[in-house]
């Protein structure tokens, strides 16, 4: 890399989707004059873009017209009439939904922020979809026991996120868009800042700061069907991995019942909430025989391996047997236009098939890890179980795991818990620098790490022999779809660790063709994958660890959950020889309120 | 399996004096875009080979391209579709841009002027503990202006933006107009005075370019139609929205 100098914030925040620009803009709000935001993307394509679903708050607008109906119509409720829900049911729900690996604490915090946090979107422009005398209007969601999904069609995330990121210009914050984060300095358990490339030009900058935040979003591309932008490689918690923080619960990693078949693309749950079947290769509504209460709107985690047992007994779709059709059909032609005009599109354009006509072919895709770095309620990045702080080091979003997901997460609560805890450790980073915090001296030398690390990828190997960075990160996402998919098993997981290792040992082969400094987007592809490799290693190792089935993480062989030996959290360290050194934490549990019962829908 | 070429616009300023065409063979098979077949090439054929992505389902507005000719987003693109007579696909990166590498440009002037329109909405200083009430048809005249993913698509293909980076452009017109038309929006006039400025909404030559080259099939020219009429009486425009605010707080009534 060509030349470097030394750039420094008061706060430094990595990524621009929701999490990281609400952390910008509230500390902004509250008055530290200097911070930044560094994005690998343009902060409008940050994958928050991408959700479509809904945001969930217990706002009260609509209800069913037929009370007793889980599926049926919805009306607004008129005013002076009583209200259906609350953030204690929303609460509720979500514990659930959680498996009870929520801590409940969060959760309370989350539910009731809710309902602020989405009539603040609103008042800085959000254009929500309305009933008809105004309000913002609610849909269905998976695991909810009422309508609470606030939607703006079916592009909700689009216009979040453009709607914050406006507001962070407007309030002057600084962004670096299209620079890359590759090394994050810890250092005596104080966070300093990190090193980036600015990649339009390819320098090498070391960025220092008094508080560092993470809202670098999740890590799908491990898989080789997933909902997921190919942004989402888990840069962040690797680089939290490798700067020696812990991982938090990476063993639950949701897979999403309709990512449109053999492309992933999501088909939002908003197709099952606004009433779509789900159907096997007979025809038939084969929730019935797994969740025969919710149906289609059970949690995600059911409804992906209900879908799974009907394709591995021979009951699936399309040519080879692996998909499972999503028919909505029954909904019309007006309602598909106005509630769901991107799946659609997507429908249409990618599998060629009209959803007002026929049904779409569908299958499971990763979607979203509850796992990441461990924070408290407020983004503070703990380094144990006793919730020892990294002092300058924060998290929200779908990088973190504060945790609110559990081992499942309900849909439309990430938006919101993204929205939510990004605005929180706004706030907290705000107190921390105006109470005192300094810019802290470096000791190592990281950018000359770096600076080799990149010659690395651009010299000739000592044996002649190179790998590509595709080929590696190909074999990854088989092992992981194979070994380390919805349903897992002790060999299994052997197996992929195994795989995994080998994988790291070839990657030190890895050489890139593009040698030049300018937009190097090869040199970029093999840091991702390289972070694939790191955190796939301490899912695997997690969940062969975790000898129940709970949530988004199911056993064949060991398939119930354990509350007697695993009700509580998974720190996966970093420990250099091999692999991650496991310990846990106790999950925060209401015990008179909501204790653990059986999961049933 | 049928092969296809893949003709790509290589071009590093660093090191090329002008950009050329590099073309590559790829196997067309059911359900491949042209987005995935730049990652076939980059991934098995030539690393160097540069564009930018990210979401892979047209939400995301990055991987803009100029494919054939014409503007489009390259991740809902079919190969199929795109094929010429001669079995050929011809990618280069959006014209009228800089290149920062192959196909990616550099949107610098899309991004200012997208600033200039100041896109964040202006609400009143009385904020009701709930929602501000829009009617279902006051959120469907926005949907449009809504749905912009900011691409670059439109921009790239307007004539009066190829002339000159001074003006607004269909992108940041259609934002204007997404503030301007919101009911909760309290500085119309400020905007619409910005709007008739010498490289504002009367500068668009009405050549309906953007509306081909837009993958949301979204429509700048009417609304730039739009906000001339509106410019046009602008008192009275603001004058209906202070009416307006008046009862932000109030339910929509329903017939
Ligand atoms: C298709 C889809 C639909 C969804 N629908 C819904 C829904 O309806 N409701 C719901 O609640 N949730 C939904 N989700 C989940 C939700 O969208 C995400 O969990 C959430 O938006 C994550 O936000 P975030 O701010 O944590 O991260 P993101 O929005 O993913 O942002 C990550 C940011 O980090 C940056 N970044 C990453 N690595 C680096 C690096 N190394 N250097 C610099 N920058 C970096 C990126 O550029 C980006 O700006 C959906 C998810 C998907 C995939
Ligand atoms: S990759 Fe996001 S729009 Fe094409």
């Amino acid at each position: 890399m060509s030349q470097s100098s030394d750039i420094t914030h008061d706060v430094l925040v990595v990524g621009a989707g929701l999490a990281g620009t609400w952390a910008a803009m509230i500390a902004s709000q509250a008055g530290v004059t200097d911070v930044a935001i560094l994005s690998k993307l343009h902060p409008l394509r940050s994958h928050s873009g991408a959700a479509q679903g809904g945001i969930a708050a217990a706002l009260n607008n609509v209800r069913p017209i037929n009370p007793n109906e889980k599926r049926g119509d919805l009306e607004p409720i008129p005013p002076g009439d009583d209200p259906i829900d609350s953030w204690e049911l929303h609460m509720k729900d979500t514990i659930k939904g959680s498996a009870w690996l929520g801590d409940q604490n969060a959760i309370k915090i989350m539910v009731q922020d809710a309902i602020d946090i989405v009539y603040t979107y609103e008042h800085m422009g959000c254009v929500f979809s309305r009933t008809p005398d105004g309000r913002i209007n609610q849909r269905r969601f998976g695991g909810h026991s009422v309508p609470r999904a606030n939607f703006a069609a079916d592009w909700t995330g689009h216009v979040l996120l453009h709607t914050v990121y406006e507001q962070a210009c407007k309030q002057g914050v600084k962004f670096y868009s299209e620079w890359y984060a590759l090394d994050l300095i810890v250092e005596d358990n104080v966070c300093k800042g990190l090193v980036a490339i600015d990649i339009t030009t390819g320098e090498l900058h070391l960025m220092r700061a008094k508080a560092v935040m993470f809202g670098t979003g999740g890590y799908g591309r491990a898989w080789r069907i997933t909902s997921n932008a190919t942004a989402n490689t888990g840069d962040g918690v690797a680089l939290a991995y490798n700067a020696g923080v812990p991982l938090m619960d990476m063993e639950f990693v949701q897979f999403h019942p309709t990512g449109l078949y053999r492309h992933g693309i999501l088909m939002s749950e908003a197709c099952r909430g606004e009433g779509g079947y789900l159907v096997n290769n007979s025809g038939d509504r084969f929730m019935e025989d797994y969740a025969p209460d919710r149906m289609e709107l059970a949690p995600r985690d059911i409804v992906s391996r209900s879908e799974q047992t009907e394709i591995d007994e021979g009951r699936g779709v399309e040519a080879d047997g692996q998909g499972i059709h999503l028919d909505m059909r029954h909904l019309g032609h007006e309602r598909i236009l106005e509630r769901l005009p991107q799946v659609r599109e997507i429908a249409l354009k990618f599998a060629g098939v009209d959803i007002i006509d026929h049904p779409a072919p569908i299958q499971p895709t990763a979607h979203y890890s509850m796992g990441g770095i461990p924070a408290d309620v407020n983004g503070q990045v703990i380094r144990d179980a006793d919730g020892t702080p990294v002092t300058g080091f924060y998290a929200a979003g779908e990088c973190a795991c504060i945790s609110v997901h559990g081992a499942n997460r309900l849909g439309t609560n990430s938006l919101l818990g993204a929205s939510v805890f990004g605005r929180r450790a706004g706030y907290a980073i705000a107190e921390f620098i105006q109470g005192g915090a300094q810019l802290q001296p470096i000791q190592g030398n990281p950018l000359e790490r770096n600076r080799q690390r990149i010659a690395r990828f651009k010299s000739d190997p000592a044996n002649g022999k190179t790998e590509s960075w595709a080929a590696v990160a190909r074999e990854l996402k088989d092992t992981m779809t194979t070994n380390v998919g919805i349903f897992r098993n002790e060999t299994r997981l052997r197996k992929a660790l195994d795989d995994i290792k080998r994988l790291q040992e070839h990657f030190g082969q890895v050489r890139v063709m593009d040698k030049s400094a300018r937009f190097n987007t090869d040199i970029l592809g093999a840091l991702e994958t390289k972070h694939l490799l790191t955190f796939s290693e301490v899912i695997a190792a997690s969940a062969l660890a975790r000898t129940e089935s709970r949530g988004a993480h199911s056993r064949t062989d060991h398939d119930a959950p354990d509350n007697g030996n695993w009700l509580k959290h998974t720190l996966a360290h970093p420990n250099d020889d091999d692999g991650p050194t496991l310990s846990y934490k106790a999950v925060d549990i209401d015990w008179d309120n909501h204790p653990p019962e059986v999961r049933k829908y | 399996m049928t092969n296809v070429t893949i003709r790509v616009q290589r071009f590093n300023p660093d090191v090329d004096q002008k950009p050329h065409l590099d073309e590559f063979q790829i196997e067309l098979t059911q359900g491949k875009t042209i987005l995935d077949a730049l990652h076939e090439i980059k991934e098995e054929q030539d690393g160097s080979v540069t564009f930018r992505r990210s979401c892979r389902h047209a939400i995301c507005g990055s991987c803009a391209m100029n494919v054939n000719g014409v503007n489009m987003l390259v991740c809902d693109a079919p190969l199929k579709d795109f094929v010429d007579r001669r079995g050929r696909v011809t990618i280069r990166p959006l014209p009228y841009l800089p290149i920062i590498k192959d196909l990616v440009v550099d949107r610098t002037s899309f991004w200012e002027q997208y600033q200039r329109v100041k896109p964040w909405l202006l609400p009143p200083d009385d904020v009701p503990e709930k929602e501000f009430r829009m009617s279902p048809d006051e959120v469907k005249a926005l949907q449009d202006a809504e749905h912009c993913i900011m691409c670059g698509a439109c921009y790239s293909a307007c004539q009066v933006v190829a002339m000159s980076k001074k003006y607004i452009g269909p992108h940041a017109l259609l934002k204007a107009f997404l503030r301007v038309l919101d009911p909760r929006d309290s500085a119309p006039g400020e905007r619409l005075t910005d709007l008739d400025q010498g490289d504002g909404v009367f500068r668009c030559h009405t050549i309906f370019n953007c509306i081909d080259a837009c993958p949301k099939h979204l429509n700048p020219t009417q609304a730039i139609e739009t906000l001339r009429k509106l410019v046009m009486k602008r008192q009275a425009f603001e004058a209906a929205r202070a009416q307006r605010q008046q009862s932000l707080d109030q339910p929509i009534s329903v017939e």
